[in-house]
């Protein structure tokens, strides 16, 4: 569809690879063959075969293992779509108006997604959140935060529908009223992790669901780096909370920094495990952000902020004194109050949702910091 | 040739009086057992004559049966040896029969015809004195034992010989030593003072000793949970002097008893968390054992690991929690154990057992830790009013920790505390906060309009279920009853929310 179609630095999809009805046909062959990724399949393309002449070079042998030339031959792409139908997913490709032009600006795009619920977000209206799957409550909370907060601001939040930071995002773009897309590594029908179902559900309520991959095909380590270069590759930014060395948040991130896209990240303690993606972020050029509100003035989006609660002398106290996790008694030696009453103190402000207790000890929330001080 | 004596067997932790009948007649040497005696009274049989000729007694060469009344009890135990010793020697006219019926007699023989230390003879004592009867004959080894009963002649002996000795008049017993008088308690091994840190953990097991909660302690390994549960001991009220017998005579009956004397500290027991049901609640195929949670009678019953214990043993402590009290049914019958335990449990968080450290990570998936969550029994977790997380401290928090209170301190506080319930409680089954049910809590609670309002929002942002209102209720009660007040007023309530840990409402607040 768009003429030009130099957007990146990478080769991309010539146009009319997939346009007429023989071509599309022949792509949803294609798209079916797991072993035939884009970074093989390009090259040809770029010498100008269609999506049909690929599928013939994979029936001779050509091109792809035996394995694909196997199952070519017992593909049918009426049945693959309607199979599609069933699912209720369509089959998009680079050559229609529904495919996001900036997946294509990105290294190995995908020459076709399959779709389900609505249409996909531009670029600018596009940011992904993404983190750690075994993460702390404060991630969750800033995860959720972050993204209602984007969603407030009209921004679609793109995650991947995993356990965790995904899923805190996704629930709180829900809350918002603007529309999430979520990315799976699995076929478009599969629900991965199995307790993403109901998530999944509400998601399309209103939003899409995005995979390379069609029905039926399970998720696999190697296809959540390859899901993580699309959620990174459809955002106009991406914000890391939390993620562990080694971790596919570390994947994300990189993938934005080199599609030249922004990136985010919130920092944490040197020392805590989960903060060691955002920290190599933040030193490879991503911003600093401490919650939604650096996040929507860095992104130049109003802001919609909310008003300092009402705290009284004690409380705010009590409230400065909880440095990271902190015991209740050092609360209450700061305070030079008794024991109780500082669990008292702690009580009344985490039943405001201004501290919550993890495992014995207590900390502030973010919705704290508004009213711990003058500066925000 | 007949002779009677008077013996006791012990079911559950009750001695019943057994009438034992010896009678000699022609026919070849032989001894028969009749009345429905156990097995281990079977086992008797091949004991008893040796023991007798040992003692350098006779053992008539005739046709000897001895017959247990009651027909209809099973009578267990080994302290029926003495009995049908004695009663043997009577229908031989080796023993003067006259003041024989005026005493109860237990105790185990050996061939050597010693009297050995025997389980159960507090038990025996009490059943003679409430019988009327003038005294025991038992082991010199269980006579301080059994002379805790007031108003009953303790007649220890060593051996078979010194019996016959007594009753002939040519022996006399030395008097009992007294039951060493039960000190107050500050006997235990272990002080509160020892731990350093930890104060949440140390004031929720203070308001669990003044209210009789029960307590779950979540906490990663090396956190402390084993140390603190093992001091909540210290700090519980002394034993009053009939507690002290119920206890004594429970570990009687399990022969865990030393020396004999008043068990004057509160029972700490500690099962592994392989024990079987029987072990834990009580039971055995034929001899019916009092378990774990009775051995923990008026003390704490420490269940580390609380996960890992076996499904049908965990639900099983859900009656004694309730009602103080194990029944244990058997085909051979059924005994009654009391069990009025204070019960502490501890768990990790998750699987891995870091979640929540934040010097740790936690490698554990959210469902995962959820399903773990769930292996603590809910309708149990029902009857923990008191559940709380205890950090594991770091290097630089301890350090920054001076000595603790001691533990007589703080058992001043709840004893103040005990003291407040029985007053308002005077004239009702309840002794402490905890045990009242729920409707009655809320009468009772003279709770402020502005403690309700906090609870009201505790419902609403913390998930609060309605048990869950009633369990913060009654902890607020008793955390008045320690600062002296009469009314449940906010801040009580406040500090009471604080030890709901997340294990069961939070984790459903979290999904909401």
């Amino acid at each position: 569809m768009p003429a030009d179609r130099a957007g990146g630095p990478w080769p991309t999809w010539p146009a009319g690879f997939a346009s007429g009805t023989a071509d599309r046909s022949a792509a949803i062959v294609l798209a079916a063959l797991a072993g035939l990724t884009p970074r093989r399949l390009l090259p040809v393309a770029n010498e100008g075969h269609s999506a049909e002449a690929c599928l013939a070079l994979v029936g001779e042998g050509e091109l792809g293992s035996d394995e694909d030339r196997r199952l070519a031959g017992s593909l049918d792409p009426t049945e693959l779509a309607t199979s599609l139908t069933r699912c209720g997913a369509r089959f998009v490709t680079c050559d229609d108006p529904e495919y996001p032009p900036q997946l294509l600006t990105i290294h190995d795009p995908p020459f076709a997604v399959f779709l389900r619920g609505g249409g996909l977000p531009e670029q600018a209206a596009a940011v992904a959140v993404v983190g750690a799957r075994r993460c702390t409550d404060l991630g969750r909370e800033l995860a959720r935060g972050i993204a209602r907060g984007l969603g407030l601001a009209g921004i679609a939040v793109v995650s991947g529908a995993a356990r965790g930071i995904d899923a805190a995002g996704h629930e709180g773009a829900l809350g918002s009223g603007t529309p999430t897309v979520a990315v799976l590594g699995c076929g478009i029908d599969v629900a991965y992790p199995a307790g993403s179902r109901e998530l999944l559900r509400r998601i399309l309520h209103g939003g899409s669901v995005v995979s390379e991959y069609p029905p039926g095909v399970p998720a696999r380590p190697f296809r959540f780096p390859a899901r993580n270069r699309i959620v990174a590759g459809l955002c106009r930014a991406t914000v890391v909370i939390e993620g562990a060395a080694g971790s596919g948040s570390l994947i994300t991130g990189e993938h934005a920094l080199e599609f030249g896209r922004e990136v985010y990240a919130v920092p944490g303690a040197v020392n805590n495990p989960l903060a060691e993606v955002p920290l190599a972020l933040i030193r490879d050029g991503a911003g600093m952000i401490r919650g939604p509100d650096d996040l929507l003035s860095d992104l130049g989006l109003d802001a919609a902020l909310t008003p300092p609660p009402d705290l009284s002398l004690a409380e705010r106290a009590a409230l400065d004194a909880l440095v990271g996790p902190t015991l209740p008694e050092h609360v209450a030696r700061e305070l030079h109050v008794g024991l109780a009453d500082a669990l008292t103190l702690l009580m009344a402000l985490e039943l405001r949702g201004l501290v919550r207790s993890v495992g014995g000890r207590f900390e502030s929330t973010i919705a704290a910091r508004a009213a711990s001080g003058p500066a925000r | 040739m007949y002779g009677r004596v008077i013996g006791v067997s012990v079911v559950g932790v009750r001695g019943h009086l057994v009438v034992v009948e010896a009678h000699i007649g022609r026919g070849l040497p032989s001894l028969t057992l009749t009345g429905l005696p156990g097995a281990p009274v079977q086992d008797a049989r091949d004991r008893i004559r040796p023991a007798v000729e040992s003692a350098g007694l006779e053992w008539p060469l005739r046709r000897v049966v001895v017959n247990l009344s009651p027909g209809n009890l099973r009578k267990e135990g080994p302290g029926l040896d003495l009995p049908v010793a004695i009663g043997v020697l009577a229908a031989s006219a080796q023993v003067p029969a006259r003041r024989l019926p005026r005493y109860a007699f237990a105790g185990e023989l050996s061939l050597k015809g010693t009297l050995v230390p025997t389980p159960g003879v507090l038990s025996v004592a009490m059943a003679a004195s409430r019988a009327g009867l003038d005294g025991v004959v038992v082991p010199s080894a269980n006579a301080a034992e059994a002379a805790l009963v007031e108003g009953l002649e303790v007649v220890g002996v060593p051996s078979l010989a010194e019996v016959v000795g007594f009753f002939r008049g040519a022996w006399r017993p030395q008097a009992p030593v007294d039951a060493a008088p039960s000190e107050d308690g500050s006997r235990h091994a272990v002080d509160f003072s020892e731990v350093r840190g930890q104060a949440q953990a140390r004031r929720a097991l203070e308001v669990a000793a003044a209210g009789g909660h029960n307590v779950l302690l979540v906490g990663s390994p090396g956190a402390g949970k084993t140390m603190l549960a093992r001091r909540l001991a210290t700090i519980l009220p002394a034993l009053s002097r009939q507690e002290a017998l119920e206890v004594t005579q429970l570990h009687s009956v399990a022969g865990l008893l030393e020396g004999g004397a008043l068990v004057a500290e509160r029972p700490f027991r500690s099962p592994h968390h392989s024990v079987s049901a029987a072990a834990l609640l009580g039971g055995g195929s034929t001899f019916l054992r009092p378990g774990e949670v009775s051995l923990a009678h008026h003390g704490v019953l420490f269940l580390d690991e609380m996960t890992e214990f076996r499904r049908d043993a965990i639900e099983g402590l859900r009656q004694p929690l309730e009602d103080g009290r194990v029944i244990v049914s058997r085909m051979t019958g059924s005994a009654e154990f009391p069990a009025r335990v204070t019960l502490v449990g501890a768990a990790n968080p998750c699987p891995c057992g870091f979640s929540g450290d934040p010097s740790r990570r936690c490698d554990c998936l959210e469902h995962r830790v959820q399903a773990y969550r769930q292996k603590l029994s809910g309708p149990l977790l029902d009857r923990i009013d008191l559940q709380l997380a205890v950090p594991r401290l770091s290097k630089q928090e301890l350090l920054g920790e001076g000595p603790s209170e001691p533990s007589v301190r703080m058992r001043e506080r709840v004893e103040e505390a005990r003291e407040r319930q029985r007053r308002r409680y005077a004239g009702t089954d309840y002794p402490c906060n905890a045990q009242l049910p729920g409707p009655l809590a809320r009468r009772e609670a003279r709770i402020t309009p502005r403690a309700r309002d906090l609870l009201a929002q505790a419902v609403d942002r913390l998930g609060l279920t309605g048990r869950g209102f009633d369990r913060a209720l009654k902890v607020a009660r008793t955390i008045a009853d320690l600062a002296g007040d009469d009314g449940v007023d906010a801040d009580h309530v406040a500090e009471a929310l604080s030890y709901r840990m997340s294990v069961a409402e939070g984790a459903l607040a979290r999904a909401g």
